[in-house]
């Protein structure tokens, strides 16, 4: 694929707010995931989550639209801002034709659906707000983004699970590299610490119990996992073609060149455990950016920490690289901050990013002794290394396998 | 209170404005840009906050604060008549 330029980055993350907070909090290698206090969730299996409580403190959006909205979309909001502002953009500036907005969400905004669905049965149809028909659905962020910009292009939501943001990013990619837009707003969101979607997320199956030890609970390929936490935040990045960025003198940090993905057609919840579909996904994204797989310097995983997810996705990567897997330095910084679901592809996209340009892997925290041998996990601390190359996988319930190559400039 | 302050009450704590930025006489689509899911939001509150129902058609974008006074005005008549 022709190489797209990320101009901008907008985080918003239980571990920060912007990505210099963000950053000094990952390098750190702090842990942000604690009991959810945001309702009673006691009764639940897994009661623990990376939980944003400050996002108001960061807003540029009124009270009149708020209300009219999921925190989701909010998220969608700030990080978009952000992403803008980093770029050095003024989005008044463009031709709104020729501006998109690619996001990622799996699940939609339930804390302003369940609210809305209780006073339904409450009080009857009076009693639901007019704005529940557009607040909740996946796509929503992208509506309020794009009137809140006046962006008219082509524009897509993703929703394929905990895949969703990284397939928007790829999708993005490849509609900028056809030369349909000049910009694209491309991430994904995701606001799952409700009543309602932290039951499904436990019905699911795959949550940490250790709700006795928030912190050390996310535990990716890691002997004594018991599962993934969720977490909610939107990772929101400015992409362009390489000839307009550099004619605007935009700082590039990082290009996308490679995009692949497969689905295991195997189980509705479950991925196949031989790994070959996310294998031949990662062999795409490779072949798609012409980079050999010894050129990859860095694999940002996704780490589910449930066995089958974790020995398929280390089963993939020994296809792809053979011996080199143990060589290539590779983590799952999410363990730091819980697993964004929808919008975790972006988030580590944008981690990874950061790590570029500072020359260090972020770490996995709580992988004290790896069940899958034979990758090079950086675990505890963050390493100091140069990254040129490096690969993003990111997977959805159901074996939907998604990866990503950025390169540095 | 007064009819009319009963609504400037509602529409403003509705649409989160300062009472200044809300003008008697103007459009509900003009000055505060009211949008369609606004209106039915404000034809809601409105019913509750005077006992009386109301139609999407009786309360538009074009209506100002004293079109809409009229329209409740005539509504209340009519129930103090029936």
């Amino acid at each position: 694929m022709r190489k797209i330029a990320v101009t901008g980055i907008g985080i918003v993350a239980p571990s920060g707010i912007g990505k210099r907070q963000f950053w000094a909090n990952i390098k750190a290698g702090r842990s942000f995931v604690k009991k959810i206090t945001r309702f009673d969730a006691q009764a639940y299996p897994s009661h623990i989550a990376g939980q944003i409580d400050d996002l108001d403190a960061y807003t540029h959006v009124s009270e009149r639209l708020l209300k009219k909205m999921d925190a989701f979309s909010h998220m969608a909001l700030i990080a978009s801002e952000m992403a803008l502002q980093d770029a050095g953009l003024d989005i008044q500036k463009e031709d709104p034709n020729l501006v998109g907005i690619f996001l990622g969400n799996a699940i939609g905004g339930w804390l302003y659906a369940e609210t809305e669905l209780r006073d339904l049965y409450r009080e009857g149809r009076e009693g639901v707000s007019p704005y529940m028909a557009s607040a909740w659905f996946p796509a929503a962020p992208q509506g309020q983004v794009s009137i809140y910009y006046g962006i008219k292009g082509f524009s897509k939501t993703v929703v394929s699970d905990r895949a969703s943001s990284l397939m928007a990013l790829g999708y993005a990619g490849k509609t900028l590299g056809k030369d349909k837009l000049n910009l694209i707003l491309a991430g994904g969101m995701e606001a799952p610490v409700t009543p309602y979607a932290l039951l499904c997320c436990n019905t699911y199956g795959c949550l940490s119990k250790n709700n006795d030890n928030p912190q050390s609970a996310y535990r990716p390929f890691d002997k004594k996992r018991d599962g993934f936490v969720i977490g909610e935040g939107a990772g929101i990045v400015t992409l362009e073609n390489i000839e307009r960025a550099k004619a605007r003198n935009a700082n590039i940090q990082a290009v996308i060149s490679g995009y692949g993905t497969t689905c295991d057609a195997r189980d509705r919840i479950n991925p196949a455990t031989d790994g070959k579909e996310l294998a031949r996904a990662i062999q795409m994204a490779l072949d798609d950016a012409q980079v050999l797989p010894e050129k990859i310097d860095y694999i940002s995983l996704d780490g589910l920490a449930c066995d089958d997810w974790d020995s398929g996705e280390v089963s993939a990567i020994k296809q792809v690289f053979g011996d080199k897997a143990k060589t290539i330095p590779a983590s799952c910084p999410k363990s730091m901050f819980g697993n964004l679901l929808g919008a975790s592809g972006a988030v580590d996209m944008i981690t990874t990013i950061l790590g570029m340009e500072h020359n260090l892997i972020p770490p996995t925290i709580n992988l004290d002794e790896p069940a899958n041998n034979g990758l090079n996990y950086i675990k505890k601390e963050a390493k100091e290394y140069k990254i040129n190359k490096a690969l993003v996988i990111s997977r959805g319930r159901g074996g939907i396998n998604s990866a990503l190559v950025i390169e540095k400039t | 209170m007064e009819v009319k302050d009963k609504i400037r009450e509602t529409i403003i704590n509705l649409l989160k404005l300062k009472p200044q930025e809300l003008k008697d006489n103007e459009k509900l689509c003009d000055g505060i840009g009211a949008d369609s899911t606004e209106l039915v939001e404000l034809v809601i509150a409105l019913e509750k906050a005077f006992g009386v129902k109301l139609t999407a058609k009786e309360i538009t974008k074009f209506c100002s604060v004293n079109d809409i006074e009229k329209t409740i005005q005539s509504k209340l008549s009519q129930t103090v008549l029936k």
